[in-house]
């Protein structure tokens, strides 16, 4: 009996499981870019390739963004999964095997279409192509494979492709694939091994860091192959990327930064891209999000990858084991900044280039400018902010030819409180809730949550 | 004072610094303006120039001697949307030509940040362009764009596509200022100025079309994620007035 029930229950799976036929290209896209959407990847850089005689495209290493959705996100490549049909149940993913979902799956053909009209009318960069996984990861790797050689091939597109290898493939299916790309990723998606196990229990940390491994040897061993010879293919030429979701799993922020330091470093990677998770499965796993899926957090994150990147910070400078989390309202570098007052305020017109980038304020930008500028002239407050240097924050950390523009207390708590008032908190939805704005950090406490409307008509109506 | 009012062309601008330098007034006496709105000074003389194909390679031979680097600001910042970009351009070609390829540098002198500022926001404006140009087909297959832009951007478009559309007929059609660069395949790209009407009956859109604009539509609608909703973010990235010739905006606006 036990035995029947669970025999028809699998038959059901293998039915829904089957992708449906005779669906219109209309309902494939809706279908597949709806499924795609969750994966944040989109940038288009990392590349300059002039267009060729009888192809199509070029690319630009800044990348370009065609438009940008409701969310606020660019909308670059065609963003697409190859196939929604997907034979893991990872608990966070849309796609899982277990979710009921309308199932599709182009052919080659069609998103060589559609790449080709959509670049044509410069709706796109070019195409990031993702996929479920059909059948078994070689299969689904193989159609991949498939599409893209028919894209470069046989329609001579030149422009930017982004496609995912998929963990568990063989390693030649990648490496042939990784000649035709131009950027390949492979998600972490977790950031510890343990999270990985308890939600995406077809997917293991190895089965994810040896394809990553094998793109970063390709990428060395191919830059080699093309020293001496100019005109042997690419692979992989604008680097790999991953992505990490956050607030799925109870990582802190030290432990997320900590692996992305090690990924750049390790790996080479170009990006880690950092997603909000948002709630599209009930599952007793998964966190519940009332207020939406952690924006700020996300945003904190990417700020400090930013630091990591270009300004030579250090994970372990930002936090530590025991403050593993960003402030909600200090910015990672003001943090830092007001926590080493030892080192400011520093002179601008002598300070050096390493030096000026840990000034909050002071952008890569503003401060190649300064270098640039200062060889001819000394530099005052004014010719800072017309050079694009943000004085609202930098004015606590910094001196023009010895003198701060106003008398400022170097004192941790005085500016601190500054630089929280002087903050746009209106991005990121600071601004709906009272509590936070109206919160002051080093002068009153007043954590408590001023009841709200509702909870005062309830006790009005005697129900609370 | 002298005011030399001149056309707002690259042209124009260039004959109008060749002629206020060339009358030796002192770079004090002379102040250069673009014709139509401007107001009149008193004690002034107001001088009009003639656009001269022979002036302008004067001045621009003598900008590229100077440094490659020094010509592309001046022509950068000289197809900016201000009003008062032509003084501000002489000024900075007579500091130029005395300071040498050493002006780039001297980012704390107004004179040169202003310029700068001029041909940095012109960049910007151009590149926004490259991103949001649509185009559409015609029955002849040729790819048709209507752009609104306030700057001068057409010629630093222009090789961008010639670049990606080699084997593309195309044609970006700037109706502000009148002016459209055509492109047929692979030849170069041309500047014309002229007046499309839109009413125009060469202008169908061919039988595919339609299909396409629909389906990018569709694709931009589900692509965003409704969790994240952040109307204020998208415009930060894609303010509303280069929303006008973008298909995907269409039934938001109206």
């Amino acid at each position: 009996m036990c035995y029947d029930i669970k025999r028809t229950c699998i038959r059901s799976m293998v039915i829904k499981m089957q992708i449906e036929q005779n669906l219109t290209i209309q309902q494939k896209l809706q279908i597949l870019s709806d499924a795609a959407k969750y994966d944040v990847a989109c940038t288009s850089s990392g590349i300059d390739r002039r267009g060729k005689a009888g192809s199509i495209g070029n690319t630009l290493a800044c990348g370009i963004c065609h438009s940008f959705a409701l969310d606020g996100r660019c909308v670059s490549l065609l963003k697409i999964l190859f196939t929604n049909e997907c034979v893991f149940d990872c608990k966070y993913c849309i796609n899982r095997i277990s979710n009921d979902v309308k199932r599709a799956a182009f052919t080659p053909e069609e998103v060589c279409t559609l790449t080709i009209e959509f670049y044509r009318r410069n709706y796109i960069e070019g195409l990031f192509l993702s996929s479920g996984i059909l059948k078994n990861p070689n299969y689904t790797m193989d159609l991949l494979y498939q599409t893209l050689y028919k894209l470069r091939k046989e329609y001579y597109f030149v422009g930017y492709i982004h496609v995912k290898a998929i963990p568990g493939a063989d390693e030649e299916l990648i490496r042939k694939t990784g000649f035709l790309a131009d950027r390949m990723s492979v998600n972490l998606e977790l950031p510890t091994g343990d999270g990985l196990r308890a939600l995406a229990p077809h997917k293991t940390r190895k089965t994810i860091l040896k394809p990553m491994k094998q793109i970063q040897t390709g990428i060395l061993e191919n830059k080699n192959e093309l020293m001496p010879y100019n005109h042997a293919p690419k692979f992989v030429p604008a680097g790999q990327s991953t992505q990490v979701i956050v607030g799925a799993t109870p990582e802190n922020d030290y432990q997320i930064m900590s692996v992305a330091e090690a990924l750049y470093k390790n790996y080479a990677l170009k990006r880690v891209f950092y997603s909000a998770y948002v709630a599209v499965n009930t599952d007793s796993m998964l966190p519940s999000l009332p207020d939406g899926p952690p924006l700020l957090r996300e945003h904190r994150l990417y700020q400090a990858d930013w630091l990591l990147r270009y300004y030579g910070f250090e994970a372990a400078e930002l936090l530590s084991p025991e403050r593993p989390n960003f402030n909600v309202l200090l910015d990672p570098k003001c943090e830092w900044a007001v926590r080493h007052l030892e080192i400011f305020p520093v002179e601008v017109n002598r300070a050096d280039y390493q030096t000026l980038l840990r000034v909050p304020g002071i952008g890569v930008k503003s401060a190649q400018r300064i270098v640039r500028a200062r060889k001819s002239a000394k530099l005052d407050f004014s010719d800072l902010k017309r050079l694009g240097v943000v004085l609202k924050r930098a004015v606590y950390f910094i001196t023009c030819m010895g003198r701060m523009q106003y008398p400022i207390r170097i004192e941790e708590n005085f500016i601190t409180h500054n630089l929280i008032h002087s903050d746009r908190k209106q991005l990121y939805g600071l601004q709906e809730r009272e509590s936070f704005t109206q919160m002051s950090l080093f002068d009153d406490f007043h954590l408590t949550v001023p009841p709200l409307v509702e909870d005062k008509k309830l006790s009005a109506l005697g129900e609370l | 004072m002298r005011v030399y009012v001149c056309e707002d062309s690259f042209e124009g601008l260039m004959t109008a610094v060749y002629s206020a330098w060339a009358d030796k007034l002192g770079h004090k006496n002379v102040r250069l303006e673009l014709e139509g709105e401007y107001n009149l000074q008193l004690f002034a003389e107001y001088v009009s120039v003639k656009p001269d194909k022979e002036k302008t390679e004067k001045v621009i031979r003598k900008l590229l001697n100077i440094s490659e680097e020094v010509f592309t600001c001046v022509y950068r910042a000289a197809m900016s949307k201000e009003k008062e970009k032509a003084d501000k351009i002489y000024h900075f070609i007579v500091l130029a030509v005395y300071a040498g390829p050493e002006i780039m540098k001297q980012l704390g002198n107004p004179v040169v940040m202003d310029v700068f500022e001029l041909a940095r926001k012109v960049m910007n404006e151009a590149h926004r362009f490259l991103q949001f140009v649509r185009f559409e087909e015609l029955e002849n297959k040729i790819l048709f764009s209507k752009i609104a832009p306030k700057s001068y951007v057409l010629t630093l478009i222009a090789p961008h596509f010639e670049d990606r559309l080699m084997g593309e007929n195309w044609i970006i059609y700037d109706e502000v200022h009148k002016m459209a660069a055509v492109h047929v395949k692979n030849a170069q790209w041309a500047l014309v100025d002229t007046e499309i009407s839109m009413g125009d009956s060469a202008k169908k859109e061919s039988a595919e079309n339609r299909k396409y604009e629909e389906l990018w539509k569709l694709f931009f609608h589900t692509i965003g994620i409704e969790a994240r909703k952040n109307p204020k973010c998208q415009q930060n990235f894609l303010p509303l007035w280069y929303r006008k010739n973008m298909l995907e905006f269409d039934q938001q606006e109206k």
